[in-house]
């Protein structure tokens, strides 16, 4: 039997939709799951997905994709190339890991809402396939670091991260939950796809597959590839449902919900990706300084992708703008300085020559970050490590969930952005976040930050020692310098050089 | 006497700190506590040079002998610290 040509039959079948006889159209798709922007379902039968693939078609080439990453992983598992990695690499992976695999389970559901609530049949076409792509993924990002975990115990967090309460995982839920687990199809595909996936994580897992090749991390370079050939099929999943809605007067509608995901996805890519690429990475497989990378990926090619699209660029853009200049170094101070509330062991990345390399990408980085570091070095040289670490929390912001920070030094400008709503006095770490807390209070206002749970007495005993039984973080898990602190030898060489000169 | 949480902007650090204080602490008390957390580990400490409190982003310094219990303060409300002259 002759076989018609798939786009002999495509797009009939997949806009071969029912007229509900015996449900109304709300029971049929309850405006809370299936948007409530008040088109009617021949609005969204205009949805035309750039991507079409058939269900034949997907399964043949997914299962090429996973004989590839699996041979290479099989091929690669005697070679003990996770034993002689950099340190710094392998913090890498174990952030990368822990914030990610379980999260693209969550990630299936999120499409697996836009598969059965959506009203554009070609949106219900892409996630069932995007679902699966999610599932795949999770899967695979459970199954590569298994064979680590009995070699280090900081390994488990790619599948119990989720399940803490440690402060990035808050974040990274805080995030998740707000843009893909309580939100109906249309902005899911707004705000998960096309703002998170084109936007952001084109970006992690391009950035990522290039270090990791670097690194010789061959199995590691292959997953994360395989990985995105999926992501830049479905993330193409809500760039049609924002053209319909721009055509049918939702404009406003849609680019808040571009603004607020953009925002947050920012805010977590400060945390994971700024460090991992300008302080973690050794300097002699750095590429790009990560502030070069977001010009490259960020700036320019969503820019484009936003006005294409017939948006705007989010009200914010200029703060953004400076933002990647500053924001990531103060989450690296952060998160180093709070080290053992890491599952992860990060690297400082504060030699000379590293100091060299920022000052040259950031000019001004030793006059402002540079200042805190200097008294952190001086302590580590002089044995004093007891300053070293911190001894009580950092205030968090009550929408990304990560420090309130800004740049020290001599150029000292740090903002606190407070809000009382309903006798609650809430902190955000910027305008932008105090703004889309604003957008709609009710949603946010019940959480509870790291701080608001410890100061609520929900941290027991009331110290570190309590604050890491709190987050989940055992013994052996607990963070701390990724290289032992073997890279402040040089200062106090340097010392030991100025004092007999 | 009561422990009072207020958050810390100390001068020359880069993040915003939790220091649990007492509402009978005078400012010159506060900016010690707040002190702990900062100096010594990620500020140099300024010979010649004592500590300040005001509210956030005012410029007004608030008296040194100001109580934490008079000073009005809402609990969590950041504070700055800044270094002045002696
Ligand atoms: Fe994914
Ligand atoms: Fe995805």
């Amino acid at each position: 039997m002759a076989v018609l040509n798939r786009m002999d039959w495509y797009d009939l079948a997949r806009s071969t939709n029912w007229t509900p006889k015996y449900v109304t159209e709300d029971e049929l798709f309850p405006p809370k799951l299936s948007g409530e922007f008040g088109l009617p379902l021949a609005a969204w039968e205009n949805y035309d997905e750039p991507y079409k693939q058939t269900y034949p078609e997907y399964v043949k080439v997914q299962r090429e994709k996973d004989a590839g990453a699996y041979s290479v992983k099989a091929a690669l598992e005697r070679s003990r190339i996770f034993e002689n990695a950099d340190p710094g690499w392998k913090s890498v992976m174990k952030a990368h890991y822990g914030a990610i695999a379980r999260g693209e389970y969550a990630a299936a559901s999120a499409e697996a809402r836009m598969m059965r609530f959506s009203k554009a049949p070609g949106m219900r076409n892409m996630s069932t396939l995007g679902c699966m792509d999610e599932i795949r993924h999770g899967q695979m990002q459970l199954y590569f670091p298994h064979e680590h975990v009995a070699k280090d115990r900081q390994i488990d967090w790619a599948f119990k991260a989720y399940d803490t309460n440690e402060w990035a995982m808050i974040a990274a839920r805080h995030f998740f939950d707000d843009i893909m687990m309580t939100r109906d199809a249309i902005s899911v595909s707004i705000m998960l796809t096309f703002s998170f996936e084109t936007g952001f994580t084109n970006m992690q897992f391009l950035g990522l597959a290039a270090d990791a090749a670097e690194a010789g991390d061959h199995t590691f370079a292959n997953l994360i590839s395989s990985i995105q050939t999926d992501e830049s099929r479905h993330a193409q999943i809500g760039g049609p449902a924002l053209k319909v809605l721009i055509e049918n007067g939702k404009k406003e509608e849609a680019q808040k919900r571009v603004d607020i995901a953009v925002w947050g996805a920012w805010k977590l890519f400060s945390v994971l990706t700024g460090p991992i690429m300008d302080y973690y990475t050794p300097l002699e497989h750095r590429k790009q300084s990560f502030k070069e990378f977001m010009e490259e990926w960020i700036v320019a090619q969503f820019e484009r992708a936003l006005t294409d699209m017939g948006l705007d660029l989010p009200w914010y853009w200029d703060i953004f703008l400076k933002d990647i200049g500053q924001t990531h170094h103060g989450m690296h101070l952060g998160s180093y300085f709070w080290r053992p509330t890491l599952w992860w062991n990060p690297a400082a990345g504060v030699t000379p020559d590293e100091r060299a390399w920022l000052e040259e990408k950031y000019p001004g980085w030793n006059d402002t970050w540079g200042q805190c570091w200097d008294v952190f070095i001086d302590n580590v040289v002089d044995g004093n490590m007891a300053k070293t670490y911190p001894e009580t929390l950092p205030y968090v912001c009550n929408m990304c969930q990560l420090p309130i920070l800004g740049v020290p030094g001599k150029g000292w400008d740090v903002k606190d952005y407070p809000l009382e709503y309903n006798g609650r006095l809430y902190h955000f770490g910027s305008e932008v976040d105090r703004w889309v807390f604003q957008q709609e209070p009710e949603r946010y206002a019940g959480h509870l930050s790291i701080v608001d749970r410890f100061l609520a007495g929900m941290i027991q005993p009331m110290d570190l020692g309590g604050a890491l039984q709190y987050m989940g973080l055992a013994p052996g898990e607990i963070g701390d310098d990724a290289h032992n602190y073997a890279w402040a030898e040089v200062y106090r060489a340097l010392r030991e050089t100025r004092k007999a000169g | 006497m009561a422990l009072f949480p207020l958050t810390s902007n100390f001068e020359g650090d880069f993040v915003l700190q939790l220091v649990p204080v007492d509402t009978e602490h005078t400012m010159d008390e506060v900016a010690a506590a707040a002190a702990v957390h900062s100096v010594g580990r990620r500020v140099r400490d300024r010979p010649g040079h004592i500590l300040r409190v005001r509210r956030h982003g005012s410029t007004e310094l608030l008296p040194r002998n100001l109580k934490v219990a008079e000073a009005g303060f809402k609990p969590t409300e950041t504070v700055d610290i800044i270094w002045q002259a002696a």
